[in-house]
């Protein structure tokens, strides 16, 4: 017994001195830590990088862990960091996290007590305002996107084409490409969401009124309807693959498709934040280029723009001050936005893209989509449009439509419905 | 009576001793199986939301499980993928057992290469390289190019996504070949000499012989496989994502969605318990068949 009354105890007193011995080394340098969390590509992640080495320099009391990776998995692995409350305190979010992830608003901190440090004079308040809740900004918008149309232009050269700039030249462009180039080549790629995405833009454009508006859907079932029609004859005129081609690629996504790459699929319809993803898989062998809207589309500006991502710390954090410190100087000091560029789309705060534009970074094919885009941009995106219950493959409603239509087990009519219903379902409304 | 006070001292110490070495085993059991089992029997009575909390207590869940035909259609494409993949998987093992249950040169060389694919498991790495070798341009439709057949679109029918993801299953069939094996080879060889001389066929020596005698390694290979069968999520999760339109949505890739996709943690809890409640009532049906075709060694040596 006193053996191991004696293990015991000099076991404890291992842990106490290795503890304190930690603290020691932490409070002798009186150094503050502070974690930054962000999903991108390589590039994304040596810009940040840059960024963080540098605010380190600048402000030796500050030391920051950070935590990156791809974009796969990595909803889900913050799913269950937000769940666990192990988030860091600097968070990049996508913009509908903070409705999936913070309906209470207990999540985020509000970003005006920190004004101080944090200068949101490069902002107007209605670019603030959708990530304003109940007067509290729970996080800062980095930049706008919204989609638009991406072509291979030596496929349509191949099929002794120009790139469609009218929906009537898209339609030609299916039955050209089936005759010269064969049954598997197809003008434009749609998945079940990309088509989501068209059809509202569509009937944004026939209609001229946001898909969503104070809350409530906007648009009628016979409405609906008319997008549902126009999807479907996209894939009936040889425009677009179905759903079953698409799925027996094996692909997750058109870039690693190898039809994309090899020039069966000549288009996409996508986020101009994700060009260089397309432009890169086919790796030069096909002339890339950003389409225009179409201008037989509608009569209005039936574009939609979102918040790309956003900046959020978290309510949890121990070092507010330090955390809005880091943030003002991604945002807005000169090094920091220079050194942080366009990769998280060409910035929203003015500062940053002023200094951007003496560094002649804003320029290329990201810098081309987001000027059409936010030059066609007649709407914003509602935060619950990608609302999990709606979005997510493949249970969402979304592609349970779209996939439903493609497979011929939905009419248009039952399409249009399942949307309507599913969409007032998550906004709220009795729908049925 | 000292020395009874001894011996119990001494026996508490062991079963001291003895709950130290297992203290650890109870400590995992409790926090990783007990507590959450208690966790989502509890709150599969909830609309517990993964970030929105719970509102509302009541048998919704079970009762949308009851209506809801996707939840219906993935608990009987479960169990179609299970009667698929144990008999098949089992039918295949056994025959490559027979195969290798011969005194041949080299033979060692060629269980091994059998029992490859199951060390190579489920894992998402072989699911990867499942999708590639049938989708519409894969390996698959070279083959059937090759010998003049038309192409099958694999992964976007129905019918051949099950398929796909149950060839994958049958193809693993390495543990339970190993188990055949092992007892194909515990059968006493004088059984076998004794019955050729009193007259007896391959036929008939392997139906009174070789069948009774390894009928608890067949009773054990179904047991479990139909467990595993039952819990399958690598393949329609990384293959197919459960479809096309939820053909392949297996119920453990279904609570998988309902919890992490669409958030709804109440209705995976429930979706658990109705699943967890159905292979019990399987597992136990098939224990109550066992004594009428299950011969174990040692019940004929006390008869």
């Amino acid at each position: 017994m006193k053996t191991h009354l004696l293990r015991i105890a000099a076991l404890a007193s291992a842990v106490l001195l290795t503890a304190s011995a930690v603290s020691c080394t932490g409070s002798g340098n009186a150094q503050k830590r502070i974690s930054f969390s962000w999903w991108g590509g390589e590039s994304r992640h040596e810009a940040t990088m840059n960024a963080v080495k540098a605010f380190e320099e600048k402000h030796e009391d500050i030391k920051i862990d950070v935590k990156f990776g791809a974009w796969d998995g990595w909803e889900d692995a913050m799913t269950a960091a937000f769940y666990a409350g192990t988030q860091t305190d600097i968070v990049q979010i996508n913009w509908n996290w903070l409705d999936v992830f913070n309906s209470d608003g207990s999540l985020f901190l509000d970003l005006n007590t920190v004004s101080d440090y944090l200068d949101l004079s490069g902002y107007t308040e209605a670019e603030l305002d959708p990530c304003t809740f109940d007067g509290k900004l729970e996080a800062v918008p980095v930049s706008l996107t919204g989609r638009i149309f991406y072509w291979n232009r030596t496929v349509f050269e191949k099929a002794g084409l120009d790139v469609p700039s009218t929906l009537k030249e898209l339609y030609n462009a299916g039955e050209v490409f089936r005759e010269k180039l064969g049954e598997d080549c197809y003008p434009l790629a749609l998945a079940e969401y990309d088509r989501m995405m068209l059809m509202v833009y569509y009937l944004g454009a026939q209609y001229g009124k946001p898909w969503i508006e104070d809350g409530k859907l906007n648009y009628t079932e016979d409405e609906i309807c008319k997008g549902v029609e126009f999807i479907d004859s996209l894939e009936k005129g040889h425009v677009i693959p179905s759903i079953a081609e698409i799925s027996g690629d094996g692909s997750i996504t058109f870039d690693r498709s190898p039809k994309w790459m090899n020039g069966e699929y000549a288009g996409i319809f996508e986020w101009d934040s994700a060009a260089s993803k397309y432009q890169n898989a086919l790796e030069g062998n096909g002339d890339f280029v950003v389409g225009d809207y179409f201008s037989d589309f509608g009569k209005y500006d039936g574009g939609y723009s979102k918040i790309s991502l956003a900046f959020a710390v978290s309510a949890k954090t121990a070092h507010p001050e330090e955390c809005a410190e880091f943030l003002d100087f991604i945002l807005n000091d000169p090094e920091g936005t220079a050194l942080m560029g366009v990769e998280r789309g060409i910035p929203i705060n003015r500062n940053a893209v002023s200094v951007c534009d003496a560094a002649e970074l804003l320029k290329g094919i990201e810098k081309e989509a987001n000027d059409k885009v936010l030059a066609n941009a007649g709407f914003s995106f509602d935060i619950k449009f990608e609302d999990p219950k709606l979005k997510t493959s493949p249970e969402g409603i979304y592609y349970d439509a779209f996939s439903g239509l493609s497979y011929g087990e939905y009419s248009t009519e039952k399409t249009a419905k399942i949307i309507s219903d599913g969409v007032k379902n998550v906004l709220g409304e009795t729908g049925k | 009576m000292k020395r009874n006070s001894g011996k119990s001292d001494r026996l508490t110490r062991h079963e001291r001793e003895g709950l130290q070495f297992i203290s650890l085993w109870i400590t995992g059991f409790i926090i990783l199986r007990l507590f959450p089992a208690v966790f989502s029997f509890i709150f599969s009575f909830s609309d517990y939301s993964l970030f929105g909390g719970i509102s509302e207590w009541g048998m919704m869940n079970y009762e949308k499980i009851a209506g809801d035909i996707t939840i219906i259609t993935s608990l009987f494409t479960t169990l179609e993928y299970s009667l698929i993949t144990v008999p098949l998987r089992l039918l295949t093992a056994f025959g490559v057992a027979l195969l290798l249950n011969r005194n041949i040169k080299g033979m060692a060389f060629f269980r091994t290469v059998f029992y490859i694919p199951s060390v190579l498991g489920s894992s998402v790495a072989v699911a990867i390289l499942w999708t590639a070798l049938f989708r519409n341009d894969g390996t698959a439709n070279a083959l059937l190019s090759s010998l003049g057949l038309p192409e099958v679109n694999w992964l976007s029918e129905k019918g051949s996504a099950m398929f796909v993801i149950s060839l994958l299953r049958i193809w693993q069939f390495g543990s339970s070949m190993v188990v055949f094996l092992t007892a194909l080879r515990s059968v006493p060889r004088d059984l076998y000499e004794s019955a050729e001389i009193d007259g007896a066929g391959k036929v008939r020596r392997f139906t009174s012989i070789t069948l009774p005698f390894i009928s608890p390694a067949i009773f054990f290979n179904i047991i479990t496989q139909i467990g595993l069968a039952m819990q399958e999520f690598n393949a329609p999760f990384v293959i197919t994502k459960g479809g096309p339109r939820g053909s392949t949505t297996l119920i453990s890739l279904l609570i998988y969605n309902s919890a992490f996709q669409m958030r709804d943690l109440g209705l995976s809890c429930a979706l658990t318990w109705v699943f967890f409640i159905i292979l019990s009532v399987l597992i136990a049906v098939i224990f109550s068949t066992q004594k009428h075709w299950v011969f174990y060694a040692d019940e004929t040596e006390e008869l």
